[in-house]
């Protein structure tokens, strides 16, 4: 350069004068070339998302500002935009801008040095989002089925958590049927398929439950758990939904939503069904009653009859006694109408040889020999001739 | 995609429903004996019935593919 020239206006010509481009560019290669890619430290202000995805913001400490870009093929991996006023790690490019002329960071990763960081903040707010439309609701939950039979299973085809489901039914309940909805449950696509699982179980006739969740991971792995849109999935499922997501300590947004949270995948099962041991005791017992309530009934019912027994007899000696006295009075009777007690009145019988009884004038012709019975016994007579 | 079938009725819950309620009735014993001795030959078909699908059982796992539903 012409520093050292006298003349200071010599190099103020077309010829010698840089243009604009030139100091840009040269001053794009010279940072770039002087500063590696490093970390930052600083507090995000002026954050702005555009329409195409990118980031723009600053990061300042007391004295000074860095524009910083993180473009969308970066952000994306990050599961929140940072707010103003968060202090974070920045790893970047520092790099001139040259169509502005500035100083940039061209930001690769981004962390937070706040507690929970960018996770938790996406947590929270998406949880805010949720429970604003009160899908955390606690009147929301609904009761698990006591006899569950068919069980859809939503979680990775080839893993512990699905072979564990499978061991835990098949051990305390294998009248159910289980119908695994196979996803991935972690990385790029997860949330869609487990979102699209949750539209294919509302097509299974005759669904109990469902089982959605995996196995434990890192906090990046359980992420898919944490999505607003599967929460919303789990949400509008037609049945029940028991979640089991990573270990007990991780309590994912999906767990938060189900009706019911599993600490662990073996758990879940185990809330999807009843034990069949306890179930056959049930039986036994249910048995048992019904024996001793039949046997209580058919005792009952003898003792009724002895009682209508005890009641019959009782009326039977009262006819019986009634009759008697009937068989007395008539008895009297029939005695009054022996022929016997007439003759001893003064009548007489007559009868002929032939022992008819006589009774009429007619029947006794003149010389006719007959027989008449008295009280104390019998007479021969003969009619008198004419 | 081919739904399954759904499971033949009644289900489990709804036999075991029905037991509780003859049982109930039976204890109650409100019913004559005729009524009775009918509910309670109901009552232990209905037991055989649950006890054999219970023991019987082996549960079945089936696997909706991926194709089968949209994503």
């Amino acid at each position: 350069m012409g520093a050292g020239s006298v003349d200071l206006f010599a190099a103020a010509s077309a010829e010698g004068a840089w243009t604009v481009g030139e100091v840009t560019r040269r001053a794009r290669a010279v940072v770039e070339a002087g500063l590696p890619p490093l970390w930052v430290r600083g507090e995000v202000s002026g954050f702005k998302r555009w329409q195409s995805g990118h980031w723009y913001f600053a990061l300042r400490d007391r004295t000074a500002q860095l524009r910083c870009v993180m473009f969308a093929r970066e952000n994306r991996r990050l599961p929140a935009a940072p707010a103003d006023g968060m202090q974070v790690f920045a790893f970047g490019r520092p790099t001139v801008w040259e169509e502005k002329g500035e100083l940039r960071l061209t930001v690769l990763e981004l962390l937070s040095t706040e507690a929970g960081g960018l996770w938790q903040l996406a947590f929270e707010k998406a949880k805010a989002a949720l429970a604003k439309d009160g899908l955390l609701d606690p009147a929301r939950k609904r009761p698990l089925p006591g006899y569950a039979q068919r069980i859809a299973v939503i979680t990775s085809p080839d893993a512990a958590a699905l072979t564990d489901i499978v061991a835990v039914v098949e051990r305390r309940w294998p009248v159910a049927e289980l119908i695994v909805v196979p996803t991935r449950v972690q990385g790029d696509g997860a949330e869609a398929e487990i979102c699209a699982a949750f539209r294919a179980i509302g097509r299974i006739a005759g669904l109990d439950v469902v089982i959605v969740g995996r196995g434990g991971g890192s906090k990046e792995d359980l992420w898919t758990f944490n999505s607003e849109r599967v929460a919303r999935a789990v949400a509008a499922a037609p049945v029940p939904v028991i979640s089991a997501v990573g270990h007990e300590t991780d309590v994912t947004l999906c767990d938060l939503v189900a009706d019911y949270r599993a600490a662990t995948p073996s758990a879940a099962a185990a809330a999807a069904t009843p034990d069949r041991a306890e179930v056959l005791d049930h039986l036994a017992q249910v048995g048992a009653r019904l024996g001793r309530a039949v046997a209580g009934r058919v005792d009952l019912a003898g003792q009724r009859v002895e009682r209508s027994l005890d009641r019959l007899a009782g009326t039977m000696t009262l006819r019986v006694e009634r009759h008697r006295h009937r068989l007395a009075a008539l008895s009297g009777r029939l005695d009054a109408l022996s022929p016997l007690k007439i003759l001893e009145r003064g009548y007489a019988l007559a009868r002929d040889a032939e022992d008819r009884l006589l009774k009429r004038v007619a029947q006794f012709p003149p010389g006719l020999a007959f027989r008449l019975r008295v009280s104390d016994g019998e007479v021969r007579a003969r009619v008198a001739g004419p | 995609m081919s739904p399954p079938p759904p499971p033949a009725s009644p289900t489990f819950a709804e036999q075991l429903e029905r037991l509780e309620e003859i049982v109930r009735r039976l204890e109650s014993q409100e019913l004559d004996l005729d009524e009775s001795l009918k509910l309670f030959e109901e009552g232990i078909e209905r037991l055989r019935a649950v006890r054999e699908r219970l023991t019987a059982a082996e549960a079945k796992v089936k696997q909706i593919l991926g194709e089968d539903f949209d994503r």
